[in-house]
């Protein structure tokens, strides 16, 4: 098996894993966990297919590094809708906050 | 040299399954969170490997540092305790309905990777940091600029959110 592939397997595990978290999980943050797991495993396949392969290191890198700034934009704004959540349904349970109004 | 470099993947990848199990099977929402904090050292380590320190460096920065924390004080704001909702007793049904969740990009994306066995180099290619930064602010500074932007509008946007109208209620 070549370091590629190898790379390649441990993001695919970090991806079935999030997406069982993501799932399995019943409150907000822990879903938030699960996804923070997947964006993970986004960042290392894509710095391992950039610097194993001829393709553009430095595109592979400075996109792995976007990717960060995203996660941290999205567990900011998830943060404050879990605060929001919590005020009005006094839960952070998703099963409470499933429901239309209307 | 090669046989270090083995070790050193074996190590990390225990690291990353370690903390990814936690991080999706702990009960305390705490405990998952330092499942996934180990998951985070464990990738750091990997981009290491990788001939990525810059990455590796932000990756101990961004994520460890300032996501984990921020998450930590979602679970503080929460106040979850060891017997809160994440302790209820799940139903198989749902277990089913997560372990298809699994299986399914692991038989597609697994079968497909198994199939068509990628070549790559043995060695990563090194790419210094002035590399990095040039390509920021020379061929990307579109994507470096809107990064900002993103960043700059999830904050205000949180804030706005959060904010509590205290007429209203």
């Amino acid at each position: 098996m070549s370091p590629l592939m190898l790379y390649q397997l441990v993001a695919l595990m970090l991806l079935a894993i999030g997406l069982f978290g993501l799932i399995w999980r019943r409150t907000l943050i822990g879903m938030l966990i699960c996804v923070e797991l997947l964006l993970n495993g986004a960042g290392l396949s894509l710095v391992a297919a950039a610097q194993l392969t001829p393709a553009s290191a430095v595109l592979g890198q400075l996109g792995t590094l976007l990717i960060m700034g995203l996660a941290a934009a999205e567990a900011t704004l998830v943060l404050a809708i879990v605060i929001v959540v919590v005020r009005r349904f006094q839960t952070s349970e998703s099963e409470a906050v499933s429901e239309l109004k209307g | 040299m090669e046989l270090l470099a083995r070790i050193a993947f074996a190590f990390y990848l225990l690291i990353i399954a370690v903390g990814a199990v936690m991080a999706v099977g702990a009960k305390n929402l705490v405990r998952a969170l330092v499942g996934l904090i180990l998951t985070l050292f464990g990738v750091a380590g990997m981009y290491f490997l990788m001939a990525a320190p810059l990455v590796a460096l932000m990756q101990l920065l961004i994520y460890v540092g300032a996501v984990a924390v921020l998450i930590f004080i979602a679970i503080m704001l929460v106040r979850t305790g060891p017997e809160g909702e994440e302790a209820k007793r799940k139903s198989p049904r749902q277990f089913l309905y997560a372990f298809l969740g699994l299986a399914a990009p692991a038989i597609v994306l697994g079968g497909t990777l198994i199939k068509n066995p990628l070549d790559s180099g043995l060695v990563p290619a090194e790419v210094s940091v002035q590399l990095l930064g040039k390509g920021l602010l020379g061929p990307y500074t579109l994507a470096f600029e809107l990064i900002s932007v993103v960043l700059l509008v999830a904050m205000a946007g949180a804030v706005l959110i959060a904010f509590e109208r205290r007429e209203s209620r």
